[in-house]
């Protein structure tokens, strides 16, 4: 008699409340991440749009770490805080973002060629 | 992707086994029922679909194996060797993994299959599972034989399937599998194109990109590409400018001079999302779209299935400085 239907509770604002929790609080924008072309074959990574729940010098520690690259923190008036890194670190950066679980996949948004 | 999937699933197991059969008879040397065998090759002739059908499964198949990837993947660009290469490769694959389930799924078919019995006997088994709950064990032989009846059918896909049901004429229920079977044939058979039948693949031109110098590089057929996608070669512009975080112009031949050294490949990849985001209609990935700006904001309307959305707008976003700042200094006093 389990079977009916009718009679089970739905709640039909599961699926709404789904995507919510998937994102880390602080974050409803997508987070870029750029490369751009310097001189000869050297290339700078921007990252921009990190929520400013995280710190962003610690990052920026982290992944100087990490990738063993240089890299700051550039203050700008309208995009916030933004990291850049020396060098293509694009994978990197956006590989370490999701195993931290700071960013989810859809979040990130890889630009340049 | 999960639509499609849900489109094709009726077929899939079917589809395999059908896949598998050419290639167990190319090893064995041709060990397998030659009667068969033609009998594949007739119904291919007659319906062109089922060739069709056959490469979508495998364009799936595709898909599915390095999936995140995007849809960007059936944005043909014409001489790229890679992507040449590509479908190769994956039938290779496919071909190992044919045989890596042959060995895990059906070891017991694969010795049966060289006597005379081929095909049927998997299925059989499958069948019998469902059965077993339905009918109970005396219907049992009935089905195995209207089993052999629909094997055959399925081998060359006979979407006008004039033979009628396979479970007409017998008091036995039709389940659940063979009614979408019969549904979805019906489907392809009266519009082809349009129930999913085909993947449709997006041809383009491959940019022409020349180094200038050694610090600027000029897209050559700019223009002509922005005319095969019907957009403006200024939006175009737009985008791919923010994209490779550089600046450039078109100059008097109609080319676009990039500054920064690029290869064609990275401008594939570029226009490759460009076509994704701008071109081809988010609902059913046709490329005859128009883009329109209403309001400040672009919208994409398909032409084919007439939605509506709208499109990301084009944000350079932070630029660092990787010039001389001297120079800037410079400029702006």
């Amino acid at each position: 008699m389990s079977d009916i239907q009718n009679l089970q509770t739905f709640d039909p604002f599961a699926d709404a409340t789904k995507g919510d929790d998937r994102l880390p609080a602080g974050t409803e924008e997508y987070i870029h991440i750029r490369v751009q072309q310097r001189n000869g074959r050297k290339t700078l990574t921007t990252v921009q749009g990190i929520s400013a729940n995280y710190d962003k010098k610690k990052l920026v520690k982290a992944f100087k770490k990490k990738f063993a690259c240089n890299g700051t923190v550039v203050e700008h008036s309208e995009h916030g805080e933004v990291i850049q890194l020396q060098g293509d670190q694009r994978k990197n950066i956006r590989q370490f973002l999701i195993d931290v679980e700071l960013a989810k996949e859809e979040q990130l948004k890889v630009h340049g060629f | 992707m999960s639509g499609d999937e849900m489109i094709f699933d009726p077929n899939m197991t079917k589809k395999k086994k059908k896949k598998k059969k050419p290639f167990m008879l190319d090893e064995e040397g041709g060990d397998g029922v030659p009667g068969e065998e033609a009998k594949e090759v007739e119904a291919k002739e007659v319906e062109p679909e089922g060739g069709d059908d056959k490469e979508v499964d495998f364009d799936e198949d595709e898909g599915r194996k390095k999936e995140p990837s995007d849809d960007l993947d059936d944005l043909n660009f014409l001489n790229q060797k890679k992507k040449k290469k590509k479908p190769k490769k994956v039938f290779d694959n496919e071909v190992e993994e044919g045989i890596k389930e042959l060995k895990i799924e059906s070891e017991e078919p694969e010795p049966i299959e060289e006597d005379d019995l081929d095909l049927m006997l998997p299925v059989k088994k499958k069948k019998s599972k469902k059965v077993d709950f339905e009918e109970g064990l005396e219907t049992l032989e009935k089905d195995d034989v209207l089993d052999d009846d629909e094997g055959k059918n399925n081998d060359g896909i006979s979407f006008s399937s004039s033979t009628g049901p396979a479970w007409a004429g017998t008091e036995r229920d039709y389940s659940y599998d063979e009614l979408l079977n019969r549904v979805f044939n019906i489907m392809r058979e009266k519009n082809p194109d349009m129930v999913a039948g085909e993947k449709r693949k997006f041809v383009m031109k491959p940019p022409q990109v020349v180094r200038v110098g050694t610090k600027k590089t000029s897209f050559v057929n700019f223009t002509d590409i922005c005319k095969l996608l019907h957009r403006q070669p200024k939006h175009l512009l737009a985008f791919l400018l923010a994209e490779l975080g550089t600046s450039g112009s078109i100059d008097g031949n109609n080319q676009l001079v990039i500054k920064g050294r690029f290869q064609q490949k990275q401008i594939e990849n570029v226009l490759r999302r460009y076509i994704k985001e701008y071109v081809t209609c988010h609902t059913c990935r046709s490329p005859d779209t128009i883009l329109q700006k209403d309001t400040r904001l672009y919208f994409l309307q398909c032409e084919t299935c007439h939605s509506r959305c709208s499109v990301a707008s084009i944000k350079t976003g932070f630029q660092a400085v990787t010039g001389k700042r001297a120079q800037l200094r410079a400029k702006a006093n």
